[in-house]
């Protein structure tokens, strides 16, 4: 492998991510009781914020932060994961397609997930919304383990350390 | 025609059709022993080890509208005389059980103090 470095996420788009993640966790770990409470709701808000964020820099972020630069099709997701099996897999310097598949049920599942919270702590919606609450939180934790093994593949597959480039910006380009 | 009917009717039906008695007498099967509404009482006004009772929330009255220990937020009252919509869902009985029980106890609660629990709030007039 080359030792050429290529820049790839921007720093807004870094701090989203071990942003959200960190929020994910703290939500996660209060949810069950009512001592915690105010942390959980905390938590939600802060998720929600930083998916509005996320939605709004998808449109106006550096290249591989914009949803036009890994808009998922079906023929690419094909041709990604088919390519996984043979000698030479797919690369992609941003996400690849499986990864922003992740992405966007990430995304659109989080709103959700805050939408029915907040509703909940509203008393708006009763049994159901609090049902709805639940289905796609477990939907994200759900996403979030296929993404942490996707990363771990990925990371094997392509020879690339795949986590230090969400930290630092950088990839070795290959 | 009318089986089909009847079998869409029931199909639409809700699965929350459980009244509270429905949940006494599943409490005491599992105990084995008759729901004591005395017990049930001081259960519920009882700290159990922890910060909190039942009652820290639900008041100790519990025909009566509580209050969230920790967000200050409205709880609608606990007993079946004063909101009908208690004790009508299993799922919705079973999970606020396991979540009030373990903030409470810090422990799941047993069939018989469930039993007593019942019997103390269909017993609230």
């Amino acid at each position: 492998m080359s030792s050429e470095k290529v820049f790839v996420w921007d720093l807004p788009t870094r701090l989203f991510h071990w942003s959200l993640a960190t929020s994910f966790v703290v939500a996660f770990v209060t949810q069950e009781s009512e001592h915690w409470r105010n942390v959980h709701v905390i938590a939600g808000y802060v998720m929600a914020g930083l998916i509005a964020f996320r939605l709004f820099w998808g449109f106006i972020g550096s290249q591989h932060a914009r949803f036009a630069d890994f808009w998922p099709t079906l023929e690419n997701l094909k041709t990604y994961l088919g390519s996984l099996l043979t000698r030479h897999p797919k690369h992609y310097v941003g996400h690849n397609p499986a990864g922003a598949l992740a992405i966007f049920a990430l995304l659109g599942l989080g709103v959700a997930a805050t939408g029915s919270g907040w509703l909940t702590y509203q008393d708006i919606g009763g049994h159901f919304m609090e049902e709805l609450h639940e289905v796609t939180a477990n939907g994200m934790l759900m996403v979030v383990g296929i993404h942490l093994i996707g990363v771990v593949v990925a990371s094997k597959l392509h020879g690339e350390n795949l986590v230090r480039a969400m930290i630092t910006g950088w990839k070795s380009k290959t | 025609m009318r089986i089909v009917l009847l079998v869409l009717i029931l199909a639409a039906t809700p699965v929350f059709a459980d009244t509270p008695r429905d949940f006494l007498n599943r409490y005491e099967k599992e105990a084995g022993a008759a729901g004591n509404p005395t017990r049930g009482g001081q259960f519920f006004v009882k700290r159990h080890g922890g910060e909190w009772s039942c009652s820290s929330c639900h008041t100790e009255n519990p025909t009566v509208a509580g209050r969230h220990a920790k967000t200050d937020k409205p709880i609608k009252p606990l007993a079946p005389v004063a909101n009908a919509e208690r004790f009508t869902d299993t799922a919705k009985v079973d999970k606020w059980f396991r979540r009030n029980c373990n903030d409470v106890l810090s422990r799941e609660c047993s069939a018989s103090e469930k039993a007593d629990l019942l019997a103390f709030l269909i017993g609230q007039k």
